[in-house]
Order: C-alpha cells, then structure tokens, then sequence
C-alpha cells in the first residue's frame, strides 16, 4: 500500500532519547516527517500550527511533569493520538495516561523501529476508529432530536384542532349547550391540556439533551416563586384535600435564577408531590440555608405519600423513569419531569436529590446558587491583584410602547440584552443580571472599568447596536444613562477581597436607589463636546 | 365602526372554520386562504386590517410571505399573528425580524390571542416616541 509521509511531532527533551528515536523512526518502512521540540509550549505551539498523525510525548518536561504534560496536550488537541515515551522507572505514570487516552506507551530505550512503527500505525487507527464512533453518536442524537422534534411538531397540529372546536363549543359559539354536555367538554379540554403538557415536555427533554435549553438568570427573590406555585397548584392539592404549606427562612437571600425555568421545575416537583400523595396528606414547600454551604439556598419539596425505594432514588431522575403505579388514574405522564428539573437545576450550577424513607413521604431538595454582585464582579473589575482605577455605571432602560407591549416582550427585551452583552468588553465590563421578577418595562446595568469620558465611547455603542436590531424600535423607548461610580476613600490594609466587597455595595446603592428614582439625570448626547 | 377583516392563512382547513367562527363571534370579518400564493392574493384583494398567518404551507410557506407582505408597499404595515406549531426557540425571532407582530405557538390559548389581536389593532395610542438621542 502507497503510504503518505506520518507526520510525527515529538516532544522530548533529552537529546540523545530524541535523536534515537528520530533514527528508529527514520529505519523503518514508512516515510516519516518528524519535528522535535523539547518543551511543552513548544509542542502546544506546533500543535495549533498544524496536526501531526501522531505525538510521540516524554512526560517529563522542562516546563510540565507527569500525568499533567498528557492532560495539557489532550486538552489542547483532543483528536491528535499520543504515544507516551516513558522511560524504565516510570511505566506507571504512563500507563496512567493510557488510562486518560492516550494510545500507547513505549519504553525508552527498549524500542526497535518495528515496534515504534507498529505503534505509530495502531495509535493513527485507533484514534480514527474512536474518532468515527464520536461522529456516528453525535449523528444518531441528532438524528433523534430532530426526530422527536418532528413529531412534536406534527402532534400539534391535529391537537390544535381539537382544543379549538373543544373551546368553540365551551365557549357557546356553536349554540347553548347543557350544563352536562359542559362537564363533558371540560373533561376533554383536561385530556387535551395534559396533552399539550405532555408534547412541551418532549420537547424540552429533546432540548436539554441537546444542550439547546435556555436560561436567563436573573437576580430574584425565591419567595414569590413558592407562592405562585402554591397558587397554581392548590385549587388540585384542595380536590384531593391535600394540604399545601409553604415554609421559608426569615432572612433568604436572593438567588441567581431563571424565575419561568424555575417555576417550572416547583411545578413539576408539586404536582408530582401531590400525585403520589393520598387524600388528606400534606405537601410542604420549604426554602433555607444551610451552615455548611452559605452560597446556595436549599429549596425542598416534602410530601406524605408512600416513598421512593432506595433502587429508585438515583433512577428517578434519568429520563423516561417511569414509577410502578401512581395512584393518580393511571395517567404518569412520560416520565420526563423529573429529568428536565434534573437539566434546569444543572443549568443553574446546583443539585438535585431526592431522600426518602418508604412509606415516610419523600422531600425533593434542589440548591440555587445565592446572588453574589461582588463574585460576579470579581474577575472583570480587579486586574494583576488591583482594583481597576475608574468605574462607571451604565444604565439601559426598555420600556414598551404599549400595554400590554407589541409581540412578545420577553422575546423583545431578551434581544436587548443579548446586544448589550456584545457592546461591552467581557474582560472589563459585567452587564449584570437583570434584577427581579420580569416587569412591565426592563431596566439592565453593566458596571464599565473605564471613567465617565470613556465611557461615552460605549453608550455610544449600546445606542447604534440597539438601534440596528429590526423592530426593537417599534415596540420600545430605550434609556441610555450613565454616572460615575464614586468608591468611598479605601481604608488602609483593606485587602482586594473587601475592595470588591465595598463597590458592589456601592453599585448595589445605585441601583437600588435607581430603582427607587427611575430616572437617572439626562445623558450627555454623544458628539456634543 | 365598520366591522374590521382579518386574514386567515393556515393549510388546515378545519382549524380555518373552527377560527373563523371564533373570530366572527368576536365581531371581525374574516378572510381566509390555504396557501402561501392564495395568502398573498387576498392580502391584496380584501386589504384586512390583521393577518394569522401559519408557517408551515404550501406554495410559499410563511417566512416567503412575511417577505412578499413586507416587500408590497400597501401591504407591509399590515400587523402579522404568527400562528406556527413550530418550535418558539428557533422560529419566534425570525418570524419577529422578518416583521411579524407576534408569535403564537400551536395551540394558542385563545384569551391571549384574542388580547393581542386586539392591541396589534388598535389605533397608536401615542406618536411613536422617539428614538432618545
């Protein structure tokens, strides 16, 4: 078989292990390329220039050691195999790296070219093998994703048919009916609403799989959540006289959170409580801090009900677990609940569990992870150790047209923010969470390491950016304002962290008292200095 | 008040009946059409003051409508309901660049429809404010 020239990078420091290498591999059959540096940057350097067929690596490097080298050079080029050379006293650390990915290891100083050839060869296939596997499972999800997004697509279509005569006629635009034709109608109505519940689930598992599902986090207080859930859910928990109390620390603080994906993930683990509860039990909703862990907050849902087994306890939130027999009229749903609270709770960096004594209820517990202004800031306003000298607070405030606004306003303000994001430097500049709940006009701050001068440059850019997303206009008055953020005089040894500390403080003053005003004092135009 | 018409494009011609007896109870006229070539006809010849438009049709499917609509002079500042059993996520922001007024996911909860029908008809109830500078 004609051959092409193997392409082999070797990293390897020691000039006489490099220089017999280079013979053995000139020796054998296979013509070879072989270009050998004796560092790691080096080698990363080579690697983003051009992929060689194979790597033939020394762990033991001037500028890395062990199992380290291997993981640098798999992180930096997943797809290149490796062959580890390790010498005589090491053969463990390089059967460690097997173990990681790589694809062989050799023994310095015991090879023959026919060894190292054979090697090469195998490592080059392997990792073509490997590599086809990857692309035929990513093919098949994606297969299956488009697939179930088909037919979700396709379920609605006959379903919207249905929910539309059904309301025609509950609503009497087809003629009075009696009042137990009514009953009947409703019953419909329920089936086809579970449903639509059931087909938006699908949906959102294939999402989530897929890595497509959406999280805005905001700035929120859990409170509010709980009892909108408990609303939503007490006219079912009173059919079944089951009691639904909310149980809430005294000083929650705010978390960081999609309020819709997290209302959702309440709702599931409610009803799901109140399905597996008998009549006359209780369903409690509870959020907390615990000791041990001060940046979540604990949310939990317990219930009276039977249980879940201990077998079930780590099932339960894989996708299309479905439990043996509820005792809600056989009707379970698709066993997908739980797996998409499992994706949201994920989403948002915290934990899902479920713990349980059979037949003591269980409780579902779930963290968030606490609204820290000063961590987020951290990164972008501190540089080499040092608090950034100037900041400035920049303001962009949306308010629709109309009430209720034009098309959808969370689609509306979301295109907002998006822009925003892309206006500012993600080294320098925070566009913070979006604080509380979805209102009525949207109001989004970015704290800007830059002075007040400077920062003209930026609003400026904000406006024309905004102006340039289709239809924004139509359907919102945007705000643009900015003031100087003004650090009360440091106090000497105050360490950074406390520096950090005192200015979310301060940006947290603004914008509470912004909140308060509305109003920020008129912006200078741009261009008129 | 004269009546005001509204358009009805969707390619099930149940769903058209079941909406046009919805809306005609909710005092509109109502103009229908199966098709993407049909819808943009009688666009042109009832001149309604609303569009539902579906996406998924024949003959030119929603977007290549949203286009035509928006491209006719007479036309484009009709206001557009998509009403699509598409998925949101990837539909709802080019449908609202492409110029709809709103998006609606099949099935639609009709009290919310209606709400929106209503306001995307009413007059402007204040000069558009300008663009602050």
């Amino acid at each position: 078989m004609d051959q092409p020239t193997t392409q082999v990078l070797l990293i390897e420091d020691n000039p006489g292990d490099a220089d017999l290498v280079r013979l053995r591999l000139v020796e054998g059959k296979t013509p070879v390329n072989v270009n050998c540096v004796n560092r790691l940057s080096e080698g990363l350097a080579a690697l983003s220039k051009e992929s060689p067929s194979v790597v033939l690596l020394d762990l033991n490097l001037p500028d890395s050691h062990g199992a380290e080298t291997f993981r640098r050079v798999l992180e930096h080029s997943p797809n290149v195999p490796v062959v580890v050379l390790s010498g005589q006293d090491d053969e463990a650390l390089a059967a460690k790296a097997i173990h990681q990915g790589a694809q062989d290891y050799l023994i310095k100083g015991n090879i023959s070219s026919k060894h190292l050839e054979r090697a090469i060869r195998y490592a080059v296939e392997r990792q073509a093998l490997l590599r086809a596997l990857e692309i035929t499972q990513k093919q098949q999800l994606e297969f299956k994703n488009q697939f179930l997004s088909h037919v979700s697509h396709e379920l609605r279509t006959p379903l919207t048919c249905i929910h539309q005569y059904v309301t025609l006629l509950l609503d009497g635009l087809a003629g009075p009916i009696a009042p137990d034709q009514g009953d009947h109608l409703k019953t419909v109505l329920k089936s086809v609403n579970q449903l639509h519940a059931m087909i938006r689930d699908l949906l959102e598992a294939t999402r989530a799989e897929s890595g497509k599902l959406r999280v805005e986090p905001r700035c929120i207080a859990l409170g509010e959540l709980l009892h909108q859930t408990a609303a939503m859910l007490r006219p079912t928990a009173n059919e079944k006289q089951i009691g639904l109390e909310i149980a809430l620390d005294q000083r929650l603080p705010l978390v960081l959170a999609d309020p819709d994906r997290i209302l959702e993930v309440l709702i599931n683990l409610v009803d799901n409580a109140i399905k597996f509860t008998p009549p006359e039990g209780a369903v409690m909703l509870q959020a907390s801090m615990v000791d041990a862990d001060p940046s979540s907050v604990y949310v939990a849902v317990s219930d009276t009900g039977r249980g879940v087994t201990p077998e079930a306890k780590t099932l339960i939130f894989e996708r299309l677990y479905q439990d043996g027999d509820s005792i809600d009229n056989n009707r379970s749903g698709l066993g997908l609940g739980l797996f998409i609270c499992k994706e949201i709770v994920k989403l948002h960096q915290g934990r899902i569990w479920v713990s349980s004594e059979p037949g003591q209820g269980s409780t579902f517990t779930f963290t968030l992870p606490v609204y820290s202004l000063a961590k987020l800031l951290t990164p972008v306003v501190t540089y080499q150790n040092q608090l950034r000298p100037s900041f400035v607070l920049v303001c962009v405030e949306l308010t629709p047209l109309t009430s209720p606004p034009r098309g959808n306003w969370k689609e509306t303000w979301h295109q907002g923010l998006e822009t925003l994001r892309h206006c500012v430097y993600l080294d320098k500049d925070l566009v913070l969470p979006p604080m509380g709940a979805a209102g009525a006009s949207e109001t989004f701050y970015v704290v800007a390491s830059t002075d007040l001068q400077q920062s003209e440059v930026m609003t400026a850019r904000i406006r024309e950016q905004l102006e340039r997303v289709v239809n924004l206009q139509s359907k919102c008055t945007v705000i643009i304002s900015a003031v100087e953020i003004e650090l009360p005089a440091a106090n000497p040894g105050e360490n950074l962290e406390q520096q950090v500390q005192t200015l979310a403080e301060c940006v947290s003053g603004m914008i509470l008292k912004n909140m308060d005003r509305k109003q920020f004092s008129a912006p200078k135009a741009p261009g008129s200095n | 008040m004269a009546r005001q018409k509204i358009l009805v494009v969707d390619d099930d011609p149940d769903l058209v009946r079941a909406l046009r007896l919805r809306l005609r109870a909710n005092n509109f006229e109502v103009a229908t059409a199966t098709d993407g070539y049909t819808a943009i006809a009688a666009a042109q010849k009832e001149r309604p003051s609303l569009i539902i438009l579906d996406l998924g049709l024949p003959v030119g499917d929603g977007f290549v409508v949203l286009d035509r609509l928006q491209s006719i002079d007479a036309l484009s500042s009709i206001p557009i309901i998509v009403l699509s059993a598409r998925d949101p996520q990837s539909n709802e922001e080019r449908a609202l660049k492409a110029g709809a007024a709103a998006f609606f996911q099949k099935p639609a909860d009709n009290d919310e429809l209606m709400n929106v029908i209503r306001v995307s008809l009413a007059p402007e109830q204040q000069q558009m404010a300008p663009w602050p500078s």
